[in-house]
């Protein structure tokens, strides 16, 4: 009997390795079993709250009143126009990740409406005068298919070159920061009522500096100025000309048509004409002003610096180029 | 000790040698034994697992109709779509400042794989992290659950066609191309089977947005039938996208007020106890067009039906246990019987009493051994595999 068992030890040693194997198995699959992750707490009390905006003025309002205790981002390049500016998934990713996306609203930087970001964090500066927004001029309508005639038209979205308006999306971006920072509230008013008291003054330099103007038509390079024109009664026709480019002649004969049926003496561009756009309407008897909306960072200065910049150019003499570009102070005085 | 393995191997050997008897008996007392077990074990991680995730879900919003079914697609996106609800109800919902809503569009599917159209709140209330690529970032972007992109064999940059509902739709919901962007690690749930998209694309699938030729280009003119100032009226041939790119992403627009646009379910997230009855007590109006549900609840009342019929199932198989045993019993002692001659043999050359009892008595240890073994792992691949096939046969 022994002999026998002697020759069968390896036989047995297999069945062992095989019983042990099939434990083994028993116990991995009995144990798989996962616990779901937690929702993450999202703000960290510790650090400064990150908060992504989509323009300069939003950056500015937003460091103006959170100050040490946000990081504001606007990470659209210098050279593009927010408005209109595309940003790449990175970027996108990361203001999924911000503690705060603060937006202009009123259809301003339409890239939203095709980007998946968290509702629960978008705080809209104008859905509060949603009642005032402005329609945007020169929408073409269109139907086809089933659902029939529908239009692409959204609203004019430079909403705070009205001070009034900007004091209401400012105290937005601080009703946002104060619900995440309830501890740092009197920071926050503080900045805030800076900012408006900022914004007041703003609001009154521009009146006398703009009153001029509202006594004749004028004529606006883009049509970026509607709610100026609105807060300061100015009667005004918006072009389709870039700031930098000579409009083709089929511009030029449709502009002279223009001024010929309602003449206009003044034109507002955006930025620095082009030196021969210059010259043409100078030799028209059209002054030109350069009056910046600064949605994105200026060259120098910060946006009230330049919004005070642009009543300089206001006040200045009437020849075409007498523009003035040198650093003004913030308080325009 | 020597006496017990050398018993314990003589036993074995006879077990091998009477291969099929062994397998008949083995098989037996396993299915006896696992079947009572595995159903309560079944049945019991099943009801725990659907009643986690709907004790996860704390509150549901959908249209007026079956609770059950709302649950079902909101939770496991598995039953047909409960009649639509509109988008303005979360805008209702955060004016109430009561909850955090959470919109669900759950129709679609990608072969079997249900396109889920939401929000990334959604990914952060259900702890759901990606483990390879990113979360969705622009419109016809999708991130895909662990177990869809096994399936249909995806990797981040992999671009997937939505399915059309029916393949004589000819003029309904048209096949949009999706990007995949991300995988997300496995959670062991519904989400794993999912392709997550923005709840935008969603209405992008269902025709309610789109994108088209510039009907103001020249390219487009042989499909316009008018130009009236503004207006511009165009025939149905406008080149439609069915793919939304860099190019053309800005083309896309929706039709309609958002309020009015669909959403199959909102998981409302209530702030505390007290925002959670003050929610609930604003749907009770029988005029109004949508209900709330707690899914606990709804889960509850299907497990206890579940219950019920385990019960009676259990009972059965209890009986069917005993007349098993009662023949395994049998056939042993039968066994026994015809081999009273090799038992005989085994004294004439020496074999000690208690030794030979010993073998016999462990051929029928072994036996009831491995069949048990048998029915453990059949026990313990039920608990991890069962409650997912459970919930197939409910959802379905």
């Amino acid at each position: 009997m022994r002999g026998i068992i002697g020759r069968e030890r390896g036989s047995r040693r297999a069945s062992r390795r095989l019983a042990a194997s099939a434990i083994a198995v028993a116990l991995a699959v009995a144990c798989t079993d996962v616990v779901e992750d937690p929702t993450p707490n999202r703000v960290d009390a510790s650090g400064p709250l990150s908060v992504y905006v989509v323009n300069y003025p939003l950056e500015y309002f937003t460091e103006r009143i959170g100050g040490a205790h946000v990081e504001a981002v606007f990470p659209a390049p210098r050279d593009l126009d927010p408005a209109f500016w595309m940003p790449p998934p990175e970027t996108i990713a990361a203001y999924q990740e911000a503690d705060l996306i603060i937006e202009n609203g009123a259809g301003y930087a339409r890239w939203m409406e095709y980007a998946s970001l968290p509702r629960g964090r978008r705080v809209d500066t104008s859905a509060g005068f949603r009642d005032r927004w402005i329609a945007s001029e020169g929408g073409v309508s269109h139907g086809h298919g089933p659902e029939g005639e529908h239009s692409h038209v959204g609203s004019a979205h430079t909403t705070w070159l009205d001070p009034t308006l900007a004091k209401e999306q400012a105290r937005a971006i601080a009703h946002a920061l104060v619900s995440l920072r309830p501890l740092a509230r009197a920071d926050f008013e503080a900045g805030l009522g800076a900012l408006e008291a900022d914004l007041d003054a703003l609001d009154r330099r521009l009146a006398r500096a703009l009153e001029p103007f509202s006594r004749e038509p004028v004529l606006f390079s883009h049509p970026v100025y509607q709610y100026l024109a609105r807060r300061y009664s100015l009667e005004g026709r918006s072009l389709d000309w870039e700031p930098g480019e000579m409009p083709d002649e089929r511009k030029w004969s449709a502009f002279g048509r223009s001024v010929e049926k309602r003449p206009a003496r003044v034109l507002f561009f955006e930025g620095e004409p082009h030196a021969e756009v210059t010259g043409r309407l100078s030799a028209m008897g059209i002054r030109i002003i350069v009056f910046e909306p600064v949605g994105n960072r200026p060259a120098q200065g910060d946006w009230l610096s330049a919004m005070h910049l642009n009543i300089k150019r206001l006040a200045a003499p009437a020849a075409p180029g007498a523009m003035p570009s040198q650093q003004v102070d913030p308080q325009g005085t | 000790m020597s006496l017990a393995t050398d018993s314990l191997y003589l036993a074995w050997r006879y077990l091998r040698h009477q291969r099929m008897k062994t397998v008949i008996l083995v098989a037996a007392i396993a299915t006896t034994s696992f079947l009572p077990v595995g159903l309560n074990v079944l049945v019991a991680k099943s009801g725990e697992e659907l009643m986690a995730r709907a004790e996860a879900t704390p509150l549901l919003i959908g249209a007026r109709g079956s609770a059950l079914e709302l649950v079902l697609s909101a939770l496991y996106f598995e039953s047909d779509p409960p009649p639509p609800a509109h988008y303005g109800e979360i805008d209702r919902i955060l004016e109430s400042g009561l909850a955090e809503p959470i919109p669900l569009h759950v129709r679609f599917r990608v072969r079997d794989q249900p396109i889920v159209g939401t929000t990334l709140e959604y990914l952060d209330f259900r702890g759901l992290r990606v483990e390879a690529g990113r979360r969705m970032a622009r419109l016809g972007e999708c991130v895909v659950g662990a177990e869809a992109a096994r399936i249909l064999g995806l990797a981040p940059g992999d671009t997937v066609v939505s399915s059309p509902e029916s393949a004589f739709d000819l003029g309904g919901v048209y096949p949009l191309e999706l990007t995949v962007v991300g995988v997300l690690a496995p959670a062991f749930g519904p989400d794993d089977n999912a392709v997550f998209v923005d709840i935008k694309t969603a209405w992008v699938i269902e025709g309610i947005g789109h994108g088209h030729q510039d009907l103001a280009k020249v390219e487009a003119e042989a499909a316009v039938l008018a130009r009236e100032g503004d207006r511009i009226i165009a025939n149905a041939s406008v080149v439609e996208f069915n793919r939304i790119t860099d190019a053309n992403r800005e083309s896309f627009h929706f039709h309609g007020d958002r309020s009015e646009h669909p959403v199959s379910a909102i998981i409302a997230v209530p702030h505390d106890a007290k925002s959670r009855v003050l929610l609930m007590g604003r749907y009770t109006d029988p005029d109004e067009p949508n209900q709330i549900v707690r899914p606990a609840q709804s889960m509850a009342e299907l497990l206890e039906t579940v219950f019920t019929v385990r019960s009676y199932l259990v009972a059965a198989i209890g009986v069917v246990a005993i007349a098993t045993l009662a023949t395994a019993s049998l056939v042993f002692m039968l066994s026994f019987r015809l081999r009273k001659r090799e038992t005989e043999t085994m004294v004439k050359i020496g074999g000690a009493r208690a030794s030979i009892v010993a073998i016999l008595a462990l051929e029928v240890v072994v036996v009831i051994a491995m069949g048990l073994l048998l029915a453990g792992l059949l026990t313990l691949l039920t608990e991890r595999f069962g409650s997912g096939m459970i919930r197939v046969l409910l959802t379905s």
